[in-house]
């Protein structure tokens, strides 16, 4: 370390201090205690046990299939659907631009308990509006609460209209970098408007959607408030359970740290490993 | 190819009036400039002429036809922009072709519009690159190809080597130039270099706040600018002003006293109205028609601030009285800073404005 560089560091010790108390050895700790049989007293080192378990357990695999489930299906509906608001935002059209921009944006600093419990409400088998609006238009009640599909569904609808606006304003400043000249350079070669979004802005907003894309993915792999708050710990009977939930559960409701610091390792690998695909597949051409 | 004719052209952004009136005619295959400083209108024109931008009042018609209300694809136009407007995420060969391949041209004539364009540009080399892999010179010529694809009856340039070096500038110039004779096609440059200006055009059109000052070739403009503003901006280094005073009118002349210069004396001959004894006047004097002591009919003595040495000459920054002068002189006869010499103004090289800019011939 050269000497001019000391003050820096003696200034940045307490945070780097911090940061390894608080950061890294959380991190390296429940690496250790994923190898340990935390059950028992004391802790046993049991390289097998929590691993071992992992890949033969029903709870384990019924919560990846959810949230794969709704990685799969959802992600994609909202960032689609980010696209489109985000184009709408910026379309010279469209009058009070601000205060578009806020609603979108509003769902994110909603408190989570408030938002849940709304959605609860709206989607409430007897006194819901969402049930009374598919009555009015001759369409049957749906039990949202009580079956596996609209549950899932539920919690899909709740991620999306909660993340959506979100990530329409990240895109929306992508859009913005886009410069206006090569729309008019189109606009002169005689392409559509619809061909210049489909040739020009969606391969341009690419690095912003993978960005988002990959955002959406980290977060979904954590997915743990909407299935925790709005379909009651994971209901029903487990229909609507995902990783993030399943660990809280392991971890402290039964105090199993072990297995859930197993279960912590397997999502953060997950989430690495469909970031690597991605971004590989939508990697730029050399 | 075809005319382009701008008939009272106006253009306002809400109720600011940015054009007022261009009536400007450009002939079948001319290369018009439109030059002028900033915030003059010259690219709003340009882009009127596009139909990037709405007119609000006027006619524009290009190969005789209104279009006015023409989409800017149908008029028959291409546009090289400053930023050069590539497709990014494209290469340089998708680039080319991305127009005809959207409007489902036939491939074979994309491939063979596509390949003249290369080999007039010399970029058969480049195809496979993508923008960001090219130098600024590499991505003017792509612009350029892209335009030249099109096979427009009308280029337009909208200040297309802005962003270059000077070395670039130079060598796009002679490119630009050399495009135009083997194209033959009528091409439209907006630039506030006026030494591009002076360069490539058959014809300038200068330009100062929404308004066409004048338009002519560009060696009438530089000897017989139709105003100060017009003496001022095509030249470089530019015209002197020199301020004087009418003190006498006689047989077709006025003689005016240089103001500054202890009381200096030229008479200029005039062939049209004369202007009043006692009228302020401003004496316009390029930087190369200063000479040497009793060649001209009026001597003033300076004082160099600065010498510029270029080689082969010279331009000394001069102080006289309490105005500014740039003499240009031989190299052979340069000075240094410090020296004090005398120079002379013929009175048939000296051009005088009124007190509004307007010449007074």
């Amino acid at each position: 370390m050269r000497y001019r560089n000391a003050t820096a560091y003696r200034f940045l010790t307490p945070y780097l201090l911090i940061f390894a108390v608080f950061w890294i050895w959380p991190i390296i700790s429940s690496f250790l205690i994923s190898f340990q049989a935390t059950r028992t007293v004391p802790w046993r080192f049991a390289p097998t046990f929590n691993w071992g378990r992992l890949i033969g357990d029903s709870a384990f695999f019924n919560a990846l299939k959810n949230t794969l489930l709704i990685l799969v299906i959802q992600v994609p509906v909202m960032i689609s659907l980010a696209i489109v608001m985000a184009v709408l935002l910026n379309s010279p059209l469209l009058k009070a631009r601000g205060l578009y921009r806020f609603a979108f944006f509003a769902p994110v600093v909603v408190g989570e308990v408030a938002y849940s419990a709304v959605f609860r409400l709206m989607f409430s088998l007897d006194f819901g509006i969402v049930n009374k609006l598919l009555n009015s238009v001759g369409l049957p009640k749906v039990d949202w609460f009580s079956n596996v599909t609209p549950a899932m569904a539920l919690i899909m609808i709740a991620v999306t209209w909660r993340w959506a606006g979100y990530n329409a304003i990240i895109i929306l400043a992508g859009l913005q970098s886009i410069p206006e000249d090569v729309y008019e350079a189109a606009t002169l070669d005689r392409v559509s408007k619809v061909k210049q979004f489909f040739h020009i802005t969606l391969p341009l907003l690419k690095p912003v959607i993978v960005f988002c894309a990959v955002l959406s993915i980290i977060g979904t792999m954590q997915l743990f408030t909407e299935p925790f708050l709005i379909t009651e710990r994971g209901g029903p009977g487990g229909g609507t359970e995902t990783l993030g939930l399943l660990l809280y559960r392991q971890g402290f409701r039964s105090l199993n740290f072990g297995y859930a610091s197993a279960i912590a390792y397997t999502m953060a690998g997950l989430a690495i490993a469909i970031t690597l695909v991605q971004l590989w597949l939508t990697r730029e051409p050399k | 190819m075809a005319a382009v004719t701008l008939t009272n052209v106006v253009k306002r952004f809400g109720s600011f009036e940015v054009v007022h009136g261009a009536d400007i005619d450009i002939a079948d295959g001319e290369f018009v400039v439109f030059v002028g400083p900033s915030g003059c209108g010259k690219s709003t024109l340009l882009r009127m002429i596009a139909g990037l931008e709405d007119i609000s009042g006027g006619k524009i018609a290009i190969g005789g036809k209104v279009v006015n209300d023409v989409e800017p694809a149908d008029r028959g136009i291409a546009m090289v922009f400053q930023s050069y407007a590539l497709y990014p995420h494209m290469t340089v060969e998708q680039n080319l072709s991305f127009g005809l391949r959207m409007n489902g041209n036939p491939k074979a004539d994309t491939e063979r519009r596509v390949k003249r364009a290369a080999e007039i540009l010399c970029i058969d080399e480049l195809m496979q690159r993508r923008p960001k892999q090219l130098s600024g010179g590499q991505r003017q010529r792509v612009a350029i190809g892209r335009a030249i694809v099109r096979e427009p009856q009308v280029f337009l340039f909208d200040e297309p080597l802005s962003n270059l070096d000077a070395e670039l500038r130079v060598q796009m110039r002679v490119e630009i130039s050399r495009l135009h004779k083997e194209l033959g096609v009528t091409m439209v440059y907006v630039t506030h270099d006026q030494t591009e200006a002076m360069t490539l055009a058959d014809r300038i059109v200068v330009l100062k706040g929404g308004n066409v000052e004048q338009i002519g070739a560009p060696l009438d403009l530089y000897d017989d600018p139709a105003n100060r503003f017009v003496a001022g901006f095509i030249g470089s280094p530019k015209m002197n002003f020199i301020t004087a005073k009418v003190v006498e009118t006689s047989n077709s002349a006025a003689t005016v006293e240089l103001i500054n210069h202890g009381g200096a004396r030229l008479r200029k001959p005039l062939c049209k109205a004369l202007p009043a004894v006692g009228a302020e006047v401003v004496l316009g004097v390029r930087p190369e028609h200063f000479f040497e002591v009793g060649e001209g009919d009026c001597d003033i003595p300076v004082k160099a601030d600065v010498a510029e040495h270029l080689g082969s000459v010279s331009y000394v920054y001069a102080n006289a009285g309490a105005e500014e002068l740039i003499v240009e002189r031989e190299a052979a006869r340069q000075r240094a800073s410090g020296d004090h010499f005398t120079v002379s103004i013929k009175a048939e090289r000296a051009l005088l404005f009124d007190k509004t800019g307007a010449r007074i011939r």
